[in-house]
Parts: structure tokens; C-alpha cells; sequence
């Protein structure tokens, strides 16, 4: 503080010299800023029908504040077996995901990179993010064609063989390996480009001394290419379980029926039922907002476990 | 210096840009075209059918008309039917707008909002306050919902004030669908129900050609309906041949609550009280009825005989099912009494004929019998159809008053069903039409047209004769006595639903959507778990349904009866 009171004079000058300077980027940078206050801020705003009555011809400062001071539909929402379903069912679900699917594309990046043959490491590569660009519902498609129990490839060589025909999508237990399942297939190979891009910033004079040292590819590997990696993969494992309670939409709801509800209804498709559908807009503003105050904790509790790890965290 | 300029004028775009985002108003209650609504409830004009309503007429017209134009918009659904014709403008559209400016000077305009997800289209445009000013669903509830919140305008004044300028209005609808969902309590009246000019519901399908290869009766009762189904299936190799593995002997889809009404119908109690009745009501798939759980048990066993479609659950709002019955893989089925005929060149039964042979065909056929030996047909009565509202932002509710009376004028009615001759229809020799399958602008993209003559569900011509016998041709190129049978059948042992004049129960606002998809899945899992799950999963999945809201809507519903009626069980 005291250095700054001296230099007062000298500072000023240099800002208004850097402002001079420089204005028309911070006009520019205007623009991403007011971006983010209005579509990303002042919707903000409407977390208050949260604790309010809601009602489609008042604005949300007329509306009527909800019982138990304001807390009405988080009470309302934690009473509700359905939401408690999803509640579960989501953490489960995205936990899953994370344990089966997070190693998927670190192991796939590692495979890929000991690919000598250029031609056939860009072909694979193209071929397994291909998938990322289709939407659920194309892969719903293509889930029926294969998994139905009488009419569905896989299960009618199943029966040829002489077995009995596997429910992959009627039977709760089959359906989360079937969705786990679908989801690596249609991620991993996108997810793998930004660790093959962080590979690619390794130095290779580490593996030169390493050959020079005699280790072999698996001691390369293991002790060059994984720790090299190391950092982008603590960023994403944050993020990912930054995300454990958020929920796509379009995945769960483009797999789930009516038999497996008890597996497959989570938090995204509970509010579209109860909130869009239904019209309880309360209830499911409340549930939104629980879920994003909870995955806000998970990302700090996790960024703080990264650091005390000794690793960089994101923030 | 242009990189000021530019900088300028990108600060200024964003200045300009966040003021206009900034002074957008917040949802506000209005009132714009809300009618006055100090005027006193007069709960002594409603006395139900039969009573003379004095009514009035309004200052505005002359002659019925407006003398400025006027401007509505009116909701039509929008089928998606391949090849139809564009809802919001075809020749019946332009019969409407001439006709309505010629006679009220009312300019109309059309909206189309897809008929499938009607309820969640509808409720977003009520949400962002650019709905019709004529709005219909089927949905009371979505109605309910939005009354609650000040989003409907109350008819019930409005008419009564206009009723000399409303005479076909009243003359079709009566006072049983014009105050069916007048509240007894405050006198509101959200809605007015369109009327059915046939209330016929479902019937069951099955394929005669397959009954006459196996010389198998038309089955008469439940038993003779399920060795009908065994037979169909033992003998799949004669019947289907190479795609044996295909033959679904009695096809279902998620909707069971719908599709195997009729069973599930004939295991209630046939001498139930109107009161049970009601309060068991609120849910049209008759899930809390005294005999469900029998039925769906029937159905368990059929399922697990492998009578059934084993793929039902996957193929929810996908025509997999329809095209499984087109190729003539489906043995039995029930649907809406007229299902298998809809759609012309493109019905099933058309489609089975030309994929399977001229003898290949659906008949109707009446077989679930009740304990006391009658066939029931439990059905709506002329009211429960579409319900058409106007929401708040309604600013001209007479000139859209005047439009329902429009087209519930018979000979608006009989021009929008029938269209013009050698267009769409020909005349017989009795007098009756004959429907062609029309072309272009003139193809009706529903049924009769239901979708142009919101306030009429059904053929509705100058006589009854003339209906019935029309009725029948009215399924180019089906065979006119089938569409007579399945009519018959759907006519016998009909019980329309009595107005219980109880039109609010807070405990089914917005609970809806939430327990018909609960419902769904009771269905679903109990008619294809496994026998020995059968009874837990059903009283599992029904504590749970009854605690989601089920049962405080059975208990207010209870309460609300014995409010208005006390130990009475039977209306009138």
C-alpha cells in the first residue's frame, strides 16, 4: 500500500497511458462480458421462483414467497420418492460413468500413441470420435436395431446359438451396463484428443534418453507418456466429478422406457416431467438449483483434494 | 482512425443491445381483454339441460356483424400426416375465413400446434403469452392450471350476455356441454366442451382370414378370445409361414391402460355406483377400479405364454406396432373403434389387403364379457372431448364466441365434413355421401375433419340416418359393412360417463402428467414381469402411485361427493 501512495504519481500517468493505449480491447472485451451478464447472470435472477409461488402472470418479484420461508419445495422435493430415485439414481449413474468410462480414453490415447503406422493411428482415431457427432436419439436407433429381444441383431445370432434372448433394454441391471456401455462408445474417442494433444507436448528428449537408458516401451510408457499426462488428467477428473449430480438430458431420455424407470429416471428427466410437463415450476427450480449448488461443492471439494494432492487444480 | 470508428460503433451496438434487453417487461398481469367480471354470479341460470337461459345480445353488431374488421387467431393441430394438406391453409381454411368475414366480419388466422405433443406445445405458448385466442386440448388440467394463475378468461358471462348472437353455439353444444365444466361453486366457466357427435370408444380387431383358416369362430367370450389367441399361435407356421417368429398374436402397446380396455373394463364391478365411479374417475385407464389388478394379471399370463408383443415398451410413439399389423403379423388388438379403417389408402386394413391378400382383413369382434354377462362399453358422454378456452390475452372474446357459433352451424358442419362433390365426396342414390380420398388442398387431415369443426367430434349430418349410412363410406377404400360391425359392436352395452358437476379437485392440479406416467409404468411392468413377481410388484408400484397423490386425489374426490351429493351414490 505505502509503495503504492509513492509511485502515486508516476502510476497514474501509466495508466492513462495504458488506457489510451489499449482502450479499444477492453471495448472489445465488452462484448463476451456483457454476454455472460445477460444470458449468463440475470437469469439468475429467476432462482427465485425457487422460494416463491409460482404464477405465469406475475413478474418473480410479485410473486407470493413459498411456506416454511421460502423453502416450500425443497421440502416438497426431498418428500418425493420419484425425486429421491433420481437423486440416486443420477450419482449413480454419473459415478459409473466416471470409475468405467474416465480410464477409457486415457488407455486409448496411451494404445494409440505406441501406433507406429500413421495411416492406421489417424483412421483409428477418426473412426472412434466419429460416434461423438451423433445425437442420442440416432443412437436409441441404432440400440433398437441391435438389442431388442426378438428382432435385434445381437440377440437373434444369441438365439442361432441356442441361448435365451438377453433383455439389454427392458431389464433394469442390463440397462445400466447397456447406457454405461453406450456412453464410452460414443465419447471415448473424442475425449482421447486432448490427451493425445497433451502427448504430443512431451518432450521427446525424454524418450530418447530413456531408449538411451535401455527402458523398455512399457517403462516409457508408464513413467514418461502417464506422469507427462498427469495434470490434464487431474483437470478433467476434476470436471468430471464437478458433474457427478448435473445431467445431460438427451441420453437418459432418449434410453429410458417405462420398465426401467427405476434405473434410468435422473434429475434432467424428473424436472422435464415435473416442471415442463407438469407444471410445477416451483418444485423443479428448486431441484435445478439444489443440483447446481451441489455440483459447485463437488468441484471445490474436489479442486481442494487435487491441490492438497499437489497438483495444480483449476482454480 | 477506422479502428475508432469501429470501436465506437460496437460500443454503441452493445449500449443499444442491453437497453432494449433491459427494458423488456417482466410477465405482468394485464387484464387486457379480460371481461368484467364485478357483475354478480347468477348461479340460479344454471340449472342444467332443459332450463331457457335469457340471454342477451351484444351492442357491437349489427347484424351480426362487426363494424370494423375484426382479427382472432384460432389453434388448429397440425398432424404431421405425410402428404396431408397444410392445416393453417387449405380449402376448408378458406371456407371458414370467407365465411366469418362475409357474416361477422371477423378476419381469421390459423396456428398450427403439432396434435401429438399438443399439451406441452400449449402450455408453452400460454407460458410466453402468444397462444390462439381459441385455444382446445383435451387436457381439463392444463386448463385448471392456467385458470388458477389468472391465465383464462371466465366464460360464463360472456355466453350468457351474447347468447341471441350465439343460436347454433347453443343449439349444438346445449347446456350439458356449454356448462359441463361450469364450477358449482363459484359459477367460473373455463371451457366449453366440444361435443361428440360419437362417443363410440374402442372395440377389439381380429383377423378374420386367420379365423377361417383354422375354422375358428369369432370368439364371444374372454375364454374364447384367449384360445383364439393360442390357436393363432400354435399354428403360426400355417398362418405366417416363413415369418412364423414374427406373429404377434395379440398386440399391445405401452399404453395398456388403453389398449386392452375392454378386459380390463369387463373385471369391473358392472353395478358400480356412480359415486365409485367418479372417484375412481380421475383416471381414464381405470388403474384404481375394483377389478384392475384381475386383468392386468390375465394379461400377465398372455404375456408370458408368449401371446403377446414382447417389444411394446421400446416402441413408445414409433409405428412399429402399426406396421407389424399392416404387414399381417398382429392377430388381435384393440383400439379406437374406427382405427384399423383411418387413413385411407394408408390404413391398415388397406394395407393388410394389398400386402396379404383381397380375404386378409380386420373384423370386430365383441368378447369381454362382465361378471353379470353384459358387454359393457363404459364411454364419455357428448362432453369430455376437446375443450376450447380462451386465454387472457384474448382481446377479442365475442368475434371468437361468434367463430364457434360459425362452425357449429350444421351447414358450415356438413360442408367441412363433406367438402365438395367430386372433390371429396360422391353422392349415393339415398341420399347418403361417399368419400373419396381426396387430393392436394382438399385432403382433411383428420378424421371427418374434427380438427376444422373444433366444437364437433364425429360425422354429424342433417338427420341421423344420413350420419349412419354416410358414416360408413366413410372409409375409402375399407369395406363399408366392416366400418358398420366395428360401429355396432362399439354401440352395444354403451355406458356414457355422468357429469358429477364437480369440476376442481386441487389434489390433480399438476399432478396429472406425473401419475399417468407412474400409471404407465404399473401397467408396463406388471403385464410383463415375470407370474411369480406379479402381486408384489403390483402392490409395490401401487403404494407407491397412491402415496405420489393417487390417494389424496381418491379422498378429496370423496370428500368433494359427499360436499355436494351427502350419502347419495346415484345421479340422476
Amino acid at each position: 500500500m505505502i509503495k503504492v501512495e509513492t509511485k502515486d504519481n508516476t502510476n497514474k500517468s501509466g495508466i492513462m497511458r495504458y488506457i489510451k493505449r489499449y482502450w479499444q480491447l477492453y471495448v472489445l472485451l465488452l462484448v463476451p462480458l456483457v454476454y455472460f451478464a445477460v444470458f449468463k447472470y440475470s437469469p439468475m435472477y429467476y432462482v427465485l421462483i425457487a422460494f416463491k409461488k409460482y404464477s405465469i402472470v406475475q413478474s418473480v418479484s410479485e410473486m407470493p414467497w413459498a411456506k416454511n420461508h421460502g423453502f416450500e419445495y425443497f421440502i416438497k422435493a426431498f418428500q418425493n420418492k420419484d425425486f429421491i430415485y433420481a437423486l440416486r439414481n443420477t450419482i449413480f449413474l454419473n459415478l459409473l460413468d466416471i470409475i468405467v468410462g474416465f480410464p477409457v480414453p486415457i488407455i486409448f490415447a496411451l494404445l494409440l500413441n505406441e501406433l507406429r503406422l500413421k495411416f492406421f493411428k489417424k483412421t483409428v482415431q477418426t473412426i472412434a470420435y466419429m460416434p461423438h457427432f451423433l445425437s442420442w436419439v440416432i443412437i436409441y436407433g441404432l440400440a433398437l436395431q441391435l438389442f431388442t429381444p426378438s428382432s435385434g441383431l445381437i440377440n437373434m445370432v444369441i438365439q442361432k446359438m441356442g441361448f435365451e434372448p438377453i433383455h439389454f433394454l427392458e431389464d433394469g441391471s442390463n440397462w445400466v451396463k447397456t447406457y454405461i456401455g453406450l456412453g464410452i462408445w460414443q465419447s471415448f474417442g473424442w475425449n482421447s484428443i486432448i490427451y493425445l494433444a497433451a502427448i504430443s507436448g512431451i518432450s521427446p528428449e525424454l524418450y530418447e534418453a530413456a531408449s538411451v537408458d535401455g527402458a523398455t516401451r512399457w517403462q516409457k510408457m508408464w513413467h514418461i507418456t502417464l506422469p507427462g499426462i498427469r495434470p490434464t488428467i487431474v483437470v478433467l477428473l476434476i470436471l468430471a466429478l464437478g458433474n457427478v449430480l448435473g445431467s445431460n438430458f438427451d441420453r437418459p431420455f432418449a434410453l429410458q422406457n417405462n420398465l426401467v424407470m427405476q434405473n434410468a429416471e435422473v434429475i434432467s428427466t424428473f424436472v422435464y416431467k415435473y416442471g415442463i410437463k407438469a407444471l410445477q415450476f416451483s418444485l423443479t427450480t428448486a431441484v435445478g438449483l439444489f443440483q447446481s449448488i451441489v455440483n459447485v461443492i463437488f468441484l471445490l471439494l474436489a479442486n481442494w483434494f487435487s491441490r492438497k494432492m499437489g497438483e495444480r487444480g483449476i482454480m | 482512425m477506422k479502428k475508432r470508428i469501429m470501436s465506437f460503433i460496437l460500443a454503441g451496438i452493445m449500449v443499444i443491445s442491453t437497453a432494449a434487453c433491459g427494458n423488456k417487461p417482466a410477465a405482468e398481469p394485464t387484464g387486457t381483454g379480460v371481461p368484467d367480471q364485478t357483475q354478480p354470479v347468477t348461479q340460479d341460470t344454471y340449472e342444467g339441460d332443459g332450463t331457457e337461459i335469457e340471454g342477451g345480445s351484444s351492442e357491437e353488431l349489427v347484424d351480426g356483424k362487426f363494424t370494423e374488421t375484426r382479427h382472432i387467431t384460432v389453434e388448429v393441430y397440425d398432424r404431421g400426416n405425410d402428404g396431408g394438406s397444410d392445416p393453417t391453409n387449405n380449402m376448408y381454411t378458406d371456407y371458414i375465413k370467407k365465411g366469418m368475414l362475409a357474416d361477422h366480419n371477423v378476419e381469421v388466422e390459423f396456428v398450427a400446434v403439432p396434435r401429438w405433443t399438443e399439451v406441452d406445445e400449449i402450455n408453452n405458448l400460454l407460458a410466453a403469452g402468444t397462444a390462439p385466442d381459441i385455444c382446445l386440448t383435451y387436457s381439463y388440467p392444463t386448463i385448471q392450471t392456467y385458470a388458477d394463475m389468472g391465465g383464462v378468461i371466465d366464460l360464463q358471462n360472456l355466453v350468457v350476455d351474447n347468447k341471441n348472437d350465439l343460436p347454433h353455439l347453443w343449439d349444438w353444444l346445449g347446456t350439458t356441454n356449454m356448462y359441463w365444466d361450469k364450477s358449482v361453486t363459484d359459477g367460473t366457466l373455463w371451457a366449453l366442451e366440444g361435443k361428440r357427435a360419437n362417443n363410440n370408444r374402442i372395440v377389439t380387431f381380429v383377423r378374420k382370414d386367420w379365423l377361417d383358416k383354422l375354422e375358428l369362430a369369432e370368439p364371444t367370450t374372454t375364454e374364447e378370445f384367449y384360445n383364439m389367441l393360442v390357436a393363432f399361435k400354435d399354428n403360426a407356421a400355417t398362418l405366417l409361414g416363413g415369418d412364423a417368429d414374427k406373429m404377434v398374436p395379440f398386440s399391445c402397446s405401452v399404453d395398456v391402460g388403453w389398449r386392452a380396455a375392454l378386459l380390463i373394463e369387463s373385471k369391473m364391478d358392472p353395478n358400480i355406483s356412480d359415486k365409485e365411479f367418479y372417484v375412481n374417475g380421475f383416471d381414464d385407464r381405470k388403474l384404481t377400479e375394483n377389478g384392475t389388478k384381475e386383468a392386468i394379471k390375465i394379461l400377465n399370463q398372455w404375456y408370458n405364454e408368449g401371446l403377446m408383443w414382447d417389444e411394446f415398451v421400446l416402441h413408445d410413439g414409433d409405428t412399429v406396432e402399426d406396421d407389424n399389423m399392416k404387414a399381417g403379423y398382429v392377430g388381435a388388438f384393440m383400439h379406437n373403434w374406427d382405427y384399423p379403417f383411418r387413413g385411407g389408402e394408408d390404413s391398415i386394413q388397406a394395407n393388410l389387403k394389398r400386402l396379404v391378400g383381397d380375404d386378409a382383413k380386420y373384423v370386430a369382434v365383441d368378447c369381454f364379457e362382465a361378471s353379470n354377462g353384459e358387454y359393457i362399453k363404459y364411454c364419455d358422454s357428448t362432453a369430455g372431448d376437446r375443450k376450447i378456452f380462451f386465454p387472457t390475452t384474448n382481446d377479442e372474446p365475442l368475434a371468437s364466441l361468434l367463430y364457434l357459433d360459425w362452425i357449429s352451424d350444421p351447414v358450415h358442419i356438413e360442408y367441412l365434413q363433406c367438402g365438395d362433390e367430386g372433390v371429396t365426396h360422391t353422392k349415393n342414390a339415398d341420399g347418403s355421401y361417399s368419400f373419396m380420398a381426396a387430393t392436394g388442398e382438399a385432403i382433411m387431415n383428420s378424421g371427418q375433419n374434427i380438427d376444422m369443426t373444433i366444437t364437433c367430434n364425429g360425422l354429424h349430418l342433417s338427420t341421423d340416418e344420413l350420419t349412419s349410412k354416410s358414416l360408413n363410406n366413410n372409409y375409402p377404400p375399407c369395406d363399408p359393412e366392416d366400418v358398420d360391425k366395428a360401429n355396432k359392436v362399439a354401440n352395444s352395452g354403451k355406458r356414457p360417463t355422468k357429469n358429477s358437476k364437480i369440476t376442481s379437485i386441487e389434489a390433480e392440479t399438476g399432478m396429472g402428467e406425473a401419475l399417468n406416467a407412474k400409471r404407465n409404468i404399473i401397467y408396463d411392468t406388471c403385464m410383463s414381469c415375470k407370474p411369480e413377481e406379479f402381486d408384489a410388484k403390483w402392490d409395490e408400484l401401487m403404494a407407491d402411485y397412491l402415496t405420489a397423490g393417487g390417494q389424496a386425489i381418491i379422498d378429496e374426490r370423496t370428500s368433494a361427493w359427499e360436499a355436494l351429493y351427502g350419502d347419495k351414490v346415484t345421479l340422476e
